[in-house]
């Protein structure tokens, strides 16, 4: 098994007085100058991919924040949303740290993202007290972001299991969603149809959905320890990684053919034999070949999270631990070859 | 490093790997194209595409 050497700028967030408890998701702008982190001590942050420094904390939330993205607007990245447990969905401007308009629910906000031009934001909000998952698509007023439409433009109830993840698709309302169940379906947004779906895309709880940068294909991981790539359009599953732990967050490397998979289970919950930080590592696997190539440690609790910087030179992860850890890719990595020559379309 | 990685895969595996490295850009290819396609059916707008690498 081939090991990456990488140059580790591991930073606590504790000791940056960051987060204290444990990461829900992190994200990079498009730049990949940016890393967004949020999580369960209701804050916000954003860092300086490069060193860690912290540009801003956002407080606002009150409750555990379980979802950032930010729009994908190259040397611009004006706006990021966040969803969290007080029921709300929240546009923020980055430069200020500023937020903006406020969006209110009956449950809490689990899932947002943009969509390519960074004028509309996806929403799913939690099934409970009598009220059913719905996902919510809003237009985004980005001339001026204080000035929203309080109503959705399109909102719609996924019918069967409650829908975890979600991400606009290439085709016009075309939202593709991950299930508890392990479905991956793509919906109409502005109808509520679901248009195709993938019953047995997982045998478990679907935990990330991220997209290639074309937004051709995604991967998702779940809980049945595997992580996919689909088709985003025909939904057909084209790879499959099977590791021995659940998993909760699965990523596609812009420029390198593999995938990033992190998860592992709370040390009460695994026999003694499992208690090891090795459970705590990102794995790395051939994108094309379905083989591990490598793994990085950095945690001491399951990695909740896991973001590739746009051009591929670092990636971040984010644990239960309550730490973000970046690391840099040294030059090796670029220059390995480890299967020869051949050529992979990104 | 390279070198001894590679002498130890025997020929089966080099063409197994060569067969699905195939698969995948073909599949890359024909979607690449597609959304290539169809951006120009929905877009009369010139368009900067972006770099075939």
């Amino acid at each position: 098994m081939l090991s990456f050497s990488s140059r580790s700028h591991a930073f606590d967030l504790s000791f940056y007085l960051g987060h204290e408890r444990s990461l829900t998701q992190i994200k990079f702008n498009a730049d990949g100058d940016l890393l967004f982190s949020c999580s369960k001590d209701q804050v916000i942050n954003v860092w300086f991919s490069h060193n860690g420094e912290r540009l801003g904390t956002y407080e606002g939330h009150n409750g555990t924040v379980w979802t950032v993205d930010v729009d994908r607007a190259p040397k611009q990245s004006k706006f990021f949303v966040s969803g969290a447990a007080d029921n709300t969905l929240k546009l923020w401007q980055v430069s200020n740290g500023k937020c903006l308009y406020t969006w209110e629910f009956p449950t809490a906000v689990k899932r947002v993202a943009f969509n390519e031009e960074g004028n509309q934001v996806v929403c799913i909000t939690e099934q409970r007290m009598g009220y059913q998952c719905a996902i919510r698509v809003f237009d985004i007023n980005t001339q001026d972001g204080s000035k929203q439409s309080k109503e959705p433009k399109f909102m719609f109830n996924p019918i069967g299991s409650k829908a975890t993840v979600c991400a606009f698709t290439l085709q016009p309302n075309i939202i593709i969603t991950g299930h508890e169940s392990g479905k991956v379906a793509l919906f109409n947004a502005k109808t509520g149809e679901e248009i195709d779906n993938n019953e047995r895309a997982h045998g478990d709880v679907v935990t990330d959905l991220q997209l290639s940068k074309d937004r051709t294909y995604c991967i998702t991981s779940s809980k049945d320890k595997a992580a996919r790539i689909h088709d985003t359009k025909s939904l057909i599953v084209v790879k499959t990684f099977n590791t021995e732990t659940p998993l909760n967050s699965a990523a596609l490397s812009p420029n390198r053919p593999y995938v990033l998979l992190g998860g592992g289970q709370e040390a009460m919950s695994v026999t003694t034999t499992s208690l090891r930080q090795g459970k705590f590592e990102t794995r790395f696997w051939h994108k094309v070949f379905e083989e591990e190539v490598g793994r990085v440690k950095g945690h001491f609790g399951p990695i909740n999270t896991i973001a590739v910087h746009p051009h591929g030179t670092s990636y971040a992860s984010g644990g239960e631990d309550g730490f973000v850890r970046v690391h840099h890719f040294e030059d090796s990595y670029f220059r390995a070859k480890p299967y020869g020559d051949l050529e992979i379309i990104d | 490093e390279d070198a001894a990685e590679e002498s130890n895969v025997s020929a089966e595996l080099i063409a197994l790997r060569k067969r699905l490295v195939d698969e995948w850009n073909a599949w890359r290819s024909l979607r690449k194209k597609e959304i290539g396609e169809d951006k120009h059916e929905e877009t009369q707008q010139v368009e900067n595409k972006e770099e075939i690498e």
